[in-house]
């Protein structure tokens, strides 16, 4: 097949392409499965292969893919015709940053692979978690497993072939009770990065029996608690929300496609323009994020995007200052052009699909903030006059420019003079963005950092959903109205 | 080609009657198109042919599925996917209830919602479309984004307790233009969603566009006070509450779950404004309907609230299985919502602005991000983006920054109500995450809710 794609791309560029990539999927494959209140409800396995095919005709993109591999000619001329339609309407004609030519491959660290795992022990974890949780007070409990697998190859004009294998595991589970209100209320455990590997040996018995009752005794306080108050005061995001955060305020925020107008059609824009490079206090001297797709272990780390270009760790936010943002190969050459300076060296490598019937865009790799020197949580908590600890994704909403945002989470702590007093449930907080971190006033050390793995972020049109990572540590930020 | 799909699905019921496996099939086919437009160019110019198969198999109270992306070339690869689920069926744990296995009385084949003329739509119409549409409103600041997307979708579906199968042949079109200031980061937007090529009138968009420019263009933004508003929320904002009303309202199985603002003591109370009218309307042809359900159910209308009055909720098989309700044809991949027009005589932006007004009026067409804060008391929040305007009662109009709105449905829909218009739009609610699903909802072009807090105001965009 890899002879064939390379027949073909090379026919391309004899018709006049500047540049043709392939990306062959042989096999993706897919586990799912959810116990519901006992209720095995979905037992899933899925498969798919196919190819997608990428051509730049006069500064357009054209693309086409499908699962039918009998006529790869047909998909090659139809990538080329719809990228010969696409140079009708050119404003800004697609460069492509200089990458290397790439022979490598990658695979994703495993020490048992998920798909060797017989069903009946997968199942056999749900049941047990399942009857773990079903205690007191719960009147809902959801386990479930994802896996996934993906082969594929990488074949562009340029001289790069790149195979990668991506392997997937995503564990998860999540209690529901009704207060005396007649709310309902939730508490759910998706395990941080643990070790170097991500197979099988992340479903670990134990850890979860341990957070299964942890997390139903938190439900409980919570439908027996007060509702949070409306006040403003300090929020410690513990990194349970302090990863939903950073991903909707600093990751989306710095795609470099959505500040460049590339989203506004439907998942919006960015608050941060070009000049803001170098300049933009974006939070306080005590924050720094960064785009790292070399740490071991998380979704966010694959080898090389699609694009063809390697992993990197790249510096966002520099001690409050944005000096870095979330870059693939098309749009560093537009920004760097609209600027009218060198803001960026190259791509960042963040260019992904979720699947071969979609198109690479930039997406988060593992977009992460980097622990401080303000010691343990209970250290924060102590140097807290008035706050509340939050912690659970329960909703999140952010204005098109992500310049404001409204969070919900599973659960809050209240903080009076350094002590944590009570639970309160209905908790929420909202700011500005720009404004919020820059009452960053605490980063919790290395002891608080965890990763934390996200499977589902959506963006681009047609949607593709993608999975990646933040490490964080717990933040403490000022003068943040909650309870709204 | 139908021929083909319905002979494919044959063989494969006697391949799993062969191995006395209970199955059931479910063939998706899409052929995609989608131009996408960013800084007045095409940014993407895509088309994906992919026929996915769902194979699920019973085993008394287990069950499980396979799905494969496939071709229908490759039936041993869907024999083999037969084999799969078999195999996992039997390590599945039974269900605590009996799962309901599809029989088809009859064969169906609906074919009514499927327009070649749409279906087969080239590159170039596409593009004159929306150079039609944008017509002398693009600058150099005022950048063109926004999507055509559009397709042909077949479902087709057969079971092993009988040889009758079902299908259904949609084409749909779904169309957004945003025009946008590429430093002053104001945004507005025309949507116009079709299930036949004759449905796509650049025109009207261009006339939207065209009436929301010259506001934004030469009136100067201001961030408006928090407090409370009359709002008058546009289509798409009313599509998008209707769409989470779908989830946590009247959904049996999330009410039984406890995910709904709406218990099982409200059938037959009133739970909105008495100008409150929703049906399921599965002869809608503008919202892409199934005329029988996958259980092979035919569809009827379907009363969900009479005057604010709830008359009931949607169960679809497998909650209704669970939860033993009675289904009410509602195992589809979505319903055909349409809430009824009212009285008032305003079909335009244009009569809206010009219509007397005794308080300022905050008109929010779009509702961006929204999410649900808390399920049991329909709480939801999100914020105005692409064209929202403030009507002031001296007749004057405000361009607003965008503001954040943190409601009850049930306040929303409630006695607050002022107005409906009489005037529907088709607006189209389609995702294109996973197999493509056309969905639209029906709505009143324009409803007036008085009283509503806003909890946010941005001092820019």
């Amino acid at each position: 097949m890899q002879k064939q794609l390379q027949e073909q791309i090379e026919r391309l560029k004899k018709a006049g392409a500047t540049y043709v990539d392939a990306r062959w999927y042989p096999v993706e494959e897919a586990n799912y499965l959810m116990m519901w209140n006992g209720n095995l409800k979905a037992t899933t396995s899925s498969r798919e292969s196919g190819v997608g095919i990428r051509a730049l005709y006069k500064g357009a993109w054209g693309f086409s893919a499908s699962s039918d591999m009998s006529n790869v000619g047909a998909l090659f001329d139809k990538a080329f015709d719809n990228a010969r339609v696409a140079a009708e309407r050119v404003t800004f004609p697609v460069r492509l940053a200089e990458k290397e030519a790439i022979q490598a491959s990658f695979s994703s660290p495993n020490r048992i692979d998920p798909f060797a795992v017989p069903l009946a022990d997968k199942i056999s974890f749900l049941k047990a978690m399942d009857e773990k949780l079903d205690q007191a007070g719960v009147a809902q409990r959801v386990c479930e497993l994802i896996f996934m697998r993906k082969q594929i190859v990488y074949i562009d004009s340029e001289g790069s072939e790149i195979e990668k294998t991506i392997i997937e595991v995503f564990p998860s589970i999540e209690v529901m009770g009704l207060d005396a209100q007649g709310e309902m209320h939730s508490r759910k455990f998706k395990p941080a990065r643990i070790g170097d590997t991500r197979g099988w040996e992340t479903v670990d018995m134990q850890m979860f029996t341990e957070n299964a009752d942890r997390i139903v005794k938190e439900m409980n306080e919570v439908r027996t608690a007060e509702d949070c108050p409306k006040d403003d005061r300090s929020v410690i995001l513990l990194p349970g929300i302090m990863f939903l955060q950073t991903h909707e305020t600093i990751g989306h925020a710095l795609e470099l496609d959505r500040i460049l107008g590339y989203e506004l059609g439907f998942a919006g824009g960015s608050f941060v323009t070009l000049n803001d490079f170098g300049n933009l206090q974006y939070g306080s001297s005590k924050l720094t994020a960064r785009a790292d797709a070399t740490l071991p272990n998380s979704p966010g780390s694959f080898g090389y995007d699609d694009d063809g270009v390697a992993a990197q760790n790249n510096l966002l936010i520099d001690k409050g200052i944005l000096v870095g943002a979330i870059t693939g190969r098309q749009m560093v050459e537009e920004a760097n052009a609209r600027a009218r300076r060198q803001i960026f060296n190259g791509s960042g490598g963040t260019n992904r699909a979720t699947a071969f019937y979609r198109v690479p865009i930039e997406r988060m790799t593992n977009i992460n903030i980097d622990p401080g020197e303000d010691g343990s949580l209970e250290d924060i908590i102590k140097n807290t006059e008035k706050g509340i600890i939050l912690d659970g994704d329960k909703s999140w909403s952010i204005g098109s420019n992500r310049e404001q945002f409204h969070f919900a989470t599973d659960i809050g702590w209240l903080v009076e003079d350094g002590r944590v007093t009570n639970v309160v449930k209905n908790s929420t907080y909202k700011g500005e963005t720009v404004k919020f971190y820059n009452s960053l006033s605490a980063v919790g050390d290395q002891s608080t950092w965890q990763v934390r793995y996200v499977d589902n972020c959506g963006k681009g049109q047609p949607n593709q959903i993608m999975q990646l990572g933040h490490g964080v540590p717990v933040c403490r930020f000022d003068n943040v109205r909650i309870g709204e | 080609m139908k021929e083909q799909i319905l002979q494919t699905l044959c063989e494969l019921r006697a391949y799993a009657l062969s191995k006395n496996i209970e199955a059931k099939f479910f063939y998706h086919e899409e052929d995609s198109y989608l131009m996408r437009f960013a800084n007045s160019a095409i940014s993407l110019n895509t088309n994906e042919h992919l026929i996915r198969l769902d194979i699920s198999v019973y085993d008394d109270r287990k069950r499980a599925s396979y799905e494969l992306i496939t071709d229908l070339h490759k039936l041993e690869e869907m024999k083999q996917g037969v084999d799969i689920a078999a195999e996992m069926v039997k390590h599945a744990m039974p269900l605590n209830y009996q799962p309901t296995v599809p029989t088809f009385a009859e064969s169906f084949a609906d074919e009514t919602g499927f327009d070649s003329a749409l279906a087969e739509i080239s590159n170039e119409e596409r593009l004159a479309y929306f150079n039609k549409a944008v017509e002398g409103l693009e600058t150099d600041d005022i950048k063109l984004s926004g999507i055509f997307s559009c397709g042909a979708n077949i479902i087709a579906q057969i079971n092993t307790r009988s040889e009758h199968t079902q299908y259904f042949k949609t084409s749909d079109a779904q169309v957004s233009i945003v025009l946008s200031h590429s430093t002053l980061k104001w945004e507005v937007i025309a949507e116009q969603s079709a299930q036949k090529k004759s449905e796509l009138n650049p025109s009207t968009l261009h006339r939207d566009l065209s009436y929301l420019i010259e506001r934004y263009q030469n009136d100067t933004p201001q961030q408006i006070p928090l407090g409370r508003y009359d709002i008058v929320f546009g289509p798409a904002a009313l599509g998008d509450l209707l769409n989470i009303m779908n989830w946590i309202g009247f959904n049996g199985g999330s009410m039984k779950r406890g995910f709904s603002f709406i218990n099982e003591d409200q059938v037959g109370t009133k739970v909105f404004s008495d100008k409150f009218n929703l049906v399921d309307d599965p002869e809608c042809l503008s919202t892409f309907p199934f005329q029988r359900d996958f259980m092979g159910l035919p569809r009827k209308t379907f009363p969900i609230f009479d005057q604010g009055v709830f008359k009931g909720f949607t169960w679809d098989q497998d909650e209704a299985d669970e939860f033993d309700a009675q289904p009410t044809g509602h195992t589809v991949m979505h319903n055909s919502l349409v809430l009824n027009g009212g009285d008032a005589e305003v079909a335009t932006l244009e009569e809206l602005v010009a219509m007397p007004r005794e308080n300022d009026v905050l008109y929010i067409p779009f509702l961006h991000y929204m999410n649900l804060v808390n399920p049991s008391k329909g709480l939801i929040t999100a914020s105005s983006r692409f064209g929202a305007l403030l009507l002031k009662k001296d007749g004057s109009v405000v361009v607003p920054y965008n503001v954040r709105v943190t409601q009850s449905l049930l306040e929303i829909f409630s006695d607050k109500v002022a107005w409906m218009s009489k005037a529907q739009t088709v607006n189209n609610t389609s995702q294109s995450y996973g197999a493509r699903n056309p969905t639209a909802i029906v709505v009143p072009t324009f409803v007036r809710v008085n009283d509503l807090e806003i909890s946010h105001s941005n001092s820019s965009y």
